[in-house]
């Protein structure tokens, strides 16, 4: 009788995907009563059914790898080939891809590293991953139209305490305990990398005429955009900026912060 | 649906992001451009400020990975309304996407697999590809791919499978002429035959590519210039099915432009060449019979 096709893609799926090879995955089936493959799939003189399963095997394992090795670089390079073989064999396990772009095999990537063993010798490598992958997020984020510095010009000096301002729907702010901008961008330039120090820090992910840029933010910094980001007015960002900045001159001290946020092309138009 | 429901868009070259500053600042000769859809099914960003800068100087037709037309699970819905979304926006020429799975139990194995060529999966395969037709309001072309595997369910050749689908789902081809003779290598046909059985009104465009032996058998890695065989291959099809649009596919150890736009300019003159064998020379006129 014909095997059904739901039924002949799931026993493909999970020899494609057996973590230990499609002739494991085989013998897994048997031991289930599955018929044997050669009565499903035709081998021949030149390539039996279990290698020509094993081809698939191969091309779905080093494609998702290959794309994981350029969406993560400096993870890459931190771990070297074989611990990064291994960790993208284990993380293929606990998150398989479902989602029709290959762009998002990665998104669990960081997650899967903070419960890794590899943490022991590299404790930073979730927080370098975490990165790597909030540069691709930001790079396929939203577009919107950056805010011109005559915009805020244009606003009546009476309008700007209850003015809101807001940040490009593509920018992330990510928290981590370990500094590793330093790090990534070394592996970027082609330089040599030297581990990452230990210590919280907020950094920006942010893109500006469709590349993306990365920078430890200051503490006035981080307490502004958090402000911007839950929809604070240009008044309550202010005193933030006067409770945090380091400046003795707070309104300086914003007004460099705005200057610096507008030639980013980091706000949007509310 | 015919070919004539479809423009003829040349001889063209898919678009890669190794070449997008290249095509962008210099817009080489070449007739048009197809694009991955998946990697424009995305938000915003570098992507598709260049897809507007190339749809702006070329024709464009919109070539999926991900459809998985022959997959078991439901279709994705939301992935359609994306792709159909997409082509709003940028005007494609046509969609096209493989006759395969590339997933199943919500699982998602980025690859190309064939399915069984049986009843069952015919019937599958047609009512999912008229779905999709109403989905993206337009017919699409389905392609043929590179298989490694065959099944001993199958009841008909891969060509009777093909051609049946396209009839019964009244979509197009496209025909893949490289993936053609890798799977014949790979299962022993004849590939001429292949060429022969297609349903020639249905072929609206062709792919053009490389790939590697691996001795007991070949993997379409579009790592490669179009081999002699293949372009013979091409020669057999451009004399059967007349003008048909085609580009060249380079995936990996992707060489200069100036190199894919050659590979396209030769598909160009292998079928000018042929078209002017078949045509009956014009007979001079009278005033230059003397």
């Amino acid at each position: 009788m014909p095997i059904q096709l739901k039924e002949l893609q799931s026993l493909l799926y999970r020899l494609i995907t057996a973590v230990n090879g499609v002739a494991q995955g085989l013998a897994a089936e048997r031991e289930l009563g599955a018929a044997e493959l050669d009565t499903i799939v035709l081998g021949d003189d030149r390539l039996s059914a279990e290698a020509r399963v094993d081809i698939y095997a191969n091309m779905y394992f080093y494609r998702i790898r290959d794309a994981l090795k350029e969406d993560f670089p400096a993870t890459l390079a931190v771990l070297g080939d074989a611990n990064f073989h291994n960790l993208v064999t284990g993380y293929l396990l606990e998150y398989p891809p479902t989602q029709p772009s290959i762009s998002q095999c990665g998104s669990h990537l960081a997650e899967y590293l903070r419960r890794h063993p590899l943490r022991e010798g590299a404790p930073f490598i979730a927080d370098l991953a975490t990165l790597e992958r909030a540069s691709v997020e930001v790079f396929l984020g939203p577009d919107a139209p950056a805010m011109e510095p005559d915009t805020l010009r244009a606003i009546a000096p009476e309008d700007w305490p209850a003015m809101k301002l807001r940040i490009h729907p593509s920018a992330q702010i990510l928290a981590l305990d370990w500094r590793v901008t330093e790090l990534l961008r070394a592996v970027e330039e082609g330089r040599p990398w030297k581990p990452a120090d230990r210590g919280a820090v907020k950094v920006l992910v942010w893109r500006r005429d469709a590349r993306v840029f990365y920078r430890d933010l200051e503490k006035a910094d981080v307490g502004a955009l958090e402000a911007v980001s839950r929809g604070a007015t240009f008044a309550e960002i202010c005193e933030v900026v006067a409770e945090n900045a380091e400046d003795p001159d707070p309104v300086a001290a914003m007004n460099r912060m705005l200057a610096c946020w507008l030639s980013d092309r980091l706000l949007t138009p509310g | 649906m015919k070919r004539s429901d479809f423009p003829m868009l040349g001889y063209g070259v898919g678009l890669r992001r190794q070449h997008y500053n290249h095509v962008l600042e210099t817009r080489p000769k070449v007739d048009w451009f197809e694009v991955i859809s998946e990697n424009f099914m995305v938000a915003g960003g570098r992507a598709l400020e260049v897809l507007e800068g190339v749809r702006a100087n070329y024709p464009i037709a919109m070539h999926g990975v991900s459809m998985s037309i022959g997959s078991a699970d439901p279709l994705d819905r939301s992935y359609l309304r994306q792709l159909r979304d997409l082509a709003r926006r940028f005007d494609p020429a046509w969609i096209s996407d493989h006759l395969c799975w590339t997933g199943v139990g919500g699982r998602n194995l980025h690859d190309l697999l064939p399915l069984p060529y049986t009843e069952e999966a015919l019937r599958h395969v047609v009512a999912r590809i008229r779905e999709v037709q109403d989905a993206l309001e337009r017919p699409i072309l389905i392609e043929n791919v590179s298989s490694y595997m065959a099944f001993a369910d199958s009841t008909m050749s891969e060509w009777e499978f093909i051609s049946a689908i396209a009839n019964e789902a009244d979509c197009g081809i496209l025909l893949d002429i490289n993936n053609i003779f890798v799977s014949a290598f790979n299962h022993s046909f004849d590939a001429n035959e292949y060429i022969d059985a297609m349903p020639a009104d249905r072929v609206v465009q062709y792919h053009l590519a490389g790939h590697s032996d691996h001795g007991a058998y070949l993997l379409d890695t579009h790592d490669h210039p179009v081999r002699d065989e293949v372009w013979a291959l091409y020669e057999r099809a451009a004399r059967r099915f007349g003008a048909v649009s085609a580009i060249v596919e380079w995936d990996d150890n992707i060489p200069e432009f100036a190199k894919l736009a050659e590979t396209a300019d030769r598909a160009r003159d292998i079928f000018n060449a042929d078209s002017t064998e078949r045509t009956p020379k014009p007979a001079l006129s009278a005033d230059h019979r003397s």
